[in-house]
């Protein structure tokens, strides 16, 4: 891990600490300065994701916060990534702020801010278009994977 | 989880933020910080829109994406001035935050003056060693001096390859004199010095350095130069970038157009700089890139590192992506090389590969459907049992 990446982390970490998360978000775990993984659930009445827990895994790279971090959904016994065009079964999320609208800028909680504002607004639990063909010949590491992103209603 | 005691936050010394009872010491604390690495200001520069960034930082977020981070408008490093305003700013804020920081305790109570006292000491303190770390170091290493550049780049010959080079202008610009194609003349985008009929492929490769005697960055030999610099004016050629030489000394490295660079070309910006000329095309892609960043980014400061300082910090970041690519791959690697971890991996791609061998045998199918469809009998497709 560069020195730079683990200065930033240890930043985030250290506001986290201090100012505590958004509502609805929790930092599940921090064991390293490679691999974070965040609670999300949606808050509020209206939401078709009540009562649901998501798990939000992010690898981060030496070259953060320059290279945007390696986020997925969990898919696992204990967590299952959440039913949304956007978001395939095996964890994928096709969001413009993983790929081309990352920013340096931004951090953890920003991102984490994001997908829970993407499944606030979302009204139809379904899986993306060609989720099977798409989970098939996933490879691992979503980062590989060219997005198009074309839907900016949910 | 418990954050109160985090076990990678205990290498961490940063200093303490200001009370809540001081919104606008806050603010100003935060207004002497990056939003890209969240430190104070390195070499703090701007750019079109506005936004200021430590030099290397937004050089780095460049090579990525040509946008502002902070509000995604259009960014082009050829945009990138250096903030000195906001260099002084911070670094006066860093020296007096420790002072200040005292100054905006709340006044605190006969009783409990001592431990107060004492945990005030303590964290500004700290706060002098972390926050004030690279202004030390800073001075250590000559601040405002261009010497160490200026001198190695005496040292390694560049000085005298290209006093010779000036002489020979000299003797040519006697007279006015037709170039020829032979000749050599300053590159009009990055002024080095090249045979007029190698400007055209120069330039299209984006400038890189020439390899031979003639200096990548067209440094002019100064002193010997003057003469011939007058002789062109008066013999109408005009000067071109000549009067820019004195900052060309110091000149920003022109990134070379890494798709069409040859290894050769990388090596020679490398070498230019005695920096290690091993690895394949993507290392030396790699270092040339991270190299520009250092260098360049260090032009924005006026608290110089000397160039070895540079090269170490090269070194260390080179040593530490390495570190990281041989982790993730030693992992795979264990995981293959144990019988458990062999079979976790086949049961894990247990179904791509099921999925893969009915895809074979279905399309083997189809094939030998069509062709004894077309009569012949011959069967040439793979066996698949």
């Amino acid at each position: 891990m560069s020195g730079l990446s683990t200065k930033r982390l240890m930043k985030e970490l250290a506001d986290i600490q201090s100012k505590g998360t958004p509502e609805g978000i929790i930092l599940l775990s921090a064991d390293s300065m490679e691999e974070w993984v965040f609670l999300i659930s949606v808050l509020g009445e209206e939401t078709i994701y009540k009562g649901e827990t998501f798990a939000l895994r992010m690898k981060f790279g030496n070259r953060y916060p320059i290279d945007v971090p390696e986020v997925t959904f969990l898919a696992n016994e204990q967590y299952q990534p959440p039913l949304h065009p956007h978001v395939y079964s095996n964890g994928h999320i096709c969001a413009s702020i993983l790929g081309n609208e990352w920013s340096p800028v931004l951090n953890a909680v920003a991102i984490c801010i994001t997908m829970q504002s993407m499944l606030a607004s979302n009204k139809k639990k379904e899986r993306p278009e060609g989720n099977d063909r798409y989970v098939r010949t996933a490879p691992s590491n979503p980062k590989l994977t060219r997005w198009h992103y074309d839907d900016d209603t949910v | 989880m418990d954050m109160s005691n985090h076990p990678l936050l205990s290498s961490m010394d940063e200093p303490p933020p200001f009370p809540p009872s001081h919104p606008h010491l806050r603010r100003l604390d935060r207004s002497v910080v990056c939003q890209i690495c969240k430190e104070p200001f390195q070499a703090p520069v701007s750019i079109g829109c506005g936004h200021s960034f430590c030099s290397s930082c937004i050089r780095s977020s460049l090579d990525v994406m040509k946008k502002c981070p902070s509000c995604n408008e259009p960014a082009l490093e050829g945009q990138i001035r250096r903030n000195r305003a906001l260099e002084e700013i911070t670094d006066s804020w860093e020296e007096s935050r420790p002072i200040i920081y005292e100054l905006a305790q709340p006044p605190p109570t006969k009783k409990r003056r001592a431990s107060i006292q004492e945990s005030n000491s303590k964290p500004s303190s700290s706060s002098g060693t972390k926050r004030l770390k690279p202004n030390s170091s800073r001075e250590g290493s000559g601040s405002r001096s261009q010497s160490p550049i200026k001198s190695r780049r005496s040292d390694d010959g560049d000085h005298n390859s290209l006093n010779g080079n000036g002489e020979m202008e000299d003797e040519e610009d006697d007279e006015v004199q037709e170039l020829t194609e032979n000749d050599e003349a300053p590159c009009p985008i990055c002024q080095a010095t090249l045979p007029i009929s190698s400007i055209p492929l120069h330039i299209e490769k984006g400038c890189p350095p020439p390899k031979t005697k003639t200096n990548g960055n067209g440094v002019g030999g100064r002193k010997g130069n003057q003469k011939a610099d007058w002789k062109k004016v008066f013999s109408g050629q005009g000067l071109g970038g000549k009067s820019k030489d004195k900052e060309v000394e110091m000149k920003r490295i022109t990134k070379p157009n890494y798709s069409l660079a040859t290894p050769a070309d990388l090596r020679s910006i490398l070498s230019e700089y005695s920096l290690p000329t091993t690895g394949d095309k993507p290392t030396l892609i790699a270092r040339v890139q991270e190299w520009i960043i250092l260098f360049n980014s260090n032009l924005d400061t006026s608290h110089r590192s000397s160039l070895s300082a540079l090269r170490a910090k090269l070194s260390d970041s080179e040593n530490s992506k390495k570190r990281d690519k041989e982790k993730g791959k030693d992992e795979m690697v264990n995981q293959l090389g144990s019988k458990d971890g062999l079979q976790k991996y086949a049961k894990e791609k247990k179904g791509e590969f099921e999925r893969l061998r009915k895809e074979i045998i279905e399309r083997d199918r189809k094939r030998r459907e069509q062709e004894e469809g077309k009569g012949r009998g011959r069967d040439n497709a793979i066996e698949v049992e």
